[in-house]
């Protein structure tokens, strides 16, 4: 039976040669190490948002007077609700994490050079859209906490003259943050960022597989020194076939993944869900010391240290900006940061007071 | 057994039991219905609201309900829902019946059927009389 479905399928679709050639005969590099697998592993997180957070949408109403006591009626009442909500909110913290190293990780292997430079645009900006993600979502619960965070973050844009406010009040709908802000920033969590972010990831892996995998610059000769004049797609026949080694290095961080998301639901069930998580927002009542989620803590923190709120703002967006050109900037061509000791030095300068920024942050 | 197959049987049992458990947390998670999660509410209707051979509708656990005070046999509280395919019943004062409007169904004041396709009597609820008040639940 198992074989005539199987067979039925290989002479419509030839899936047998798909596999063949996509997954057994697919050579990756042979020093390729496990840091390589965190872009998968970010594919399976943001699944793992995707699952979760449309079965969260059957039980939640995104409405002011409805918003809070949903969400606490899916931790409470609804059998199971606490696992998935948990999930949703552990796993956004945990893909932008892994997001994050992913990033961390390409730029230590210099495989944003050329050919790649599209490649990187594409993650820079899907890095950019998880953090939409995370600050829409972030308001949905309608807690003290998400409300003022919102509050605090939708006012960022205040700082730019001319354009700051209408900026704003186009994010909330309003001078401050209603039921409006709440709508749009559900209908943009569920509805307008899901299909761009796919469109990215769409092209983002479509040019990694275009361009073909790029081999670690440490230990081996790198040949992509060579001037770039025609297309030409990166292989490596003298490489690991696909399935199963690195397949399994995957499936081990898919694994590691999981044990840290129930390791934090199990034992430390309250760490993104501090005192003002758990009360309804109150638009009359400000609490002490609210803060944002922590990755929007150091350009929070760099907005308050900078006197000039206009400076301030500005120097995020240049920060940005180079972020996301960086691979058009960095024409130096050797790929091993090892041997570039200066843009060594800046990076973990930049690393050390992105760490700082976030600690001081929390104070 | 080989090492190997020790290892995919392993996996495959694994692999299935994680996949089980959370498409039983997911099960379980849809079939909570809106009266599951509702609040177990207490509600109260003055006696005087209803003369005799009267009714008034209410709302109870997030389904729709009635409450009849019957010429000889006092009150009854029972569900609208109609046990054929979900239409709300509604009293009808004159033939002392409860009718469907879909599907021309008629329950008695106990909530028997009496006629058309239904195949069940109507659920009734818990009430009791403090005073001049009906509580219900």
């Amino acid at each position: 039976m198992w074989n005539k479905i199987i067979n039925w399928l290989e002479v419509r679709v030839g899936l047998g040669n798909f596999i063949q050639t996509q997954v057994i005969e697919y050579r990756i590099p042979k020093n390729i190490n496990l840091f390589y697998t965190l872009g998968f592993l970010a594919v399976i997180a943001y699944g793992v948002q995707a699952v979760t957070g449309i079965v969260l949408l059957i039980y939640y109403i995104p409405h002011p007077d409805h918003a809070f006591r949903s969400v606490q009626d899916i931790m409470t009442k609804v059998p199971y609700g606490w696992l998935f909500r948990q999930m949703h909110t552990v796993g956004s913290n945990l893909m932008i994490t892994v997001v994050i190293l992913h990033m961390i990780t390409v730029f230590m292997m210099g495989n944003y050079k050329r050919p790649r430079e599209l490649t990187w645009l594409g993650g820079g900006l899907s890095l950019l859209i998880t953090v939409m993600f995370g600050l829409s979502g972030y308001l949905l619960p309608w807690t003290q906490l998400s409300y003022w965070a919102t509050t605090v973050v939708t006012s960022m844009p205040t700082a730019l003259p001319l354009i700051g406010e209408p900026i704003a009040r186009i994010l909330r709908g309003g001078d401050s943050v209603t039921q409006i802000t709440l709508s749009r920033f559900f209908a943009f969590h569920v509805a307008v960022l899901p299909p761009l972010f796919l469109a990215l990831m769409g092209v983002h892996l479509f040019l990694i597989n275009r361009i073909g995998i790029s081999a670690t610059p440490f230990g081996m000769q790198d040949e992509e020194r060579r001037p770039l004049t025609e297309y030409k797609r990166k292989t490596h026949p003298d490489g690991y076939s696909y399935y199963p080694l690195f397949f399994q290095k995957q499936m081990f961080m898919v694994m590691a993944y999981f044990s840290v998301m129930f390791v934090i639901i199990t034992f430390v069930p309250t760490l993104f869900f501090p005192d003002e998580a758990n009360m309804p927002a109150d638009p009359n009542h400000t609490p002490a010391d609210i803060q944002p989620a922590w990755y929007l803590l150091p350009p929070y923190q760099l907005l308050r240290l900078v006197p000039n709120k206009f400076l301030g703002i500005t120097l995020q967006l240049v920060l940005v900006l180079v972020f996301l050109s960086w691979p058009f900037l960095d024409s130096h061509p050797e790929k091993n940061v090892l041997k570039r000791p200066i843009l060594r030095g800046v990076f973990i300068f930049l690393l050390v007071m992105w760490l700082v920024l976030l600690s001081w942050g929390r104070i | 057994m080989k090492r190997r197959r020790f290892l995919k049987i392993a996996i495959a049992f694994l692999g299935s039991v994680t996949l089980l458990s959370f498409i039983y947390a997911l099960v379980k998670f849809l079939s909570a219905l809106p009266s599951r999660i509702a609040e177990a509410n207490r509600l109260t209707i003055r006696k005087s609201d209803i003369p005799s051979g009267e009714a008034k509708n209410f709302v109870y656990q997030n389904a729709p309900a009635v409450i009849i005070n019957r010429p000889d046999k006092g009150f009854i509280a029972l569900t609208r829902t109609c046990t054929h395919l979900g239409c709300l019943v509604e009293y009808h004062h004159v033939k002392q019946r409860m009718m469907c409007p879909c599907h021309a169904g008629s329950f008695d004041l106990e909530g028997n059927v009496m006629s058309g396709p239904p195949p069940k009597s109507l659920t009734s609820i818990p009430f009791r009389i403090e005073g001049e008040n009906i509580v219900i639940g």
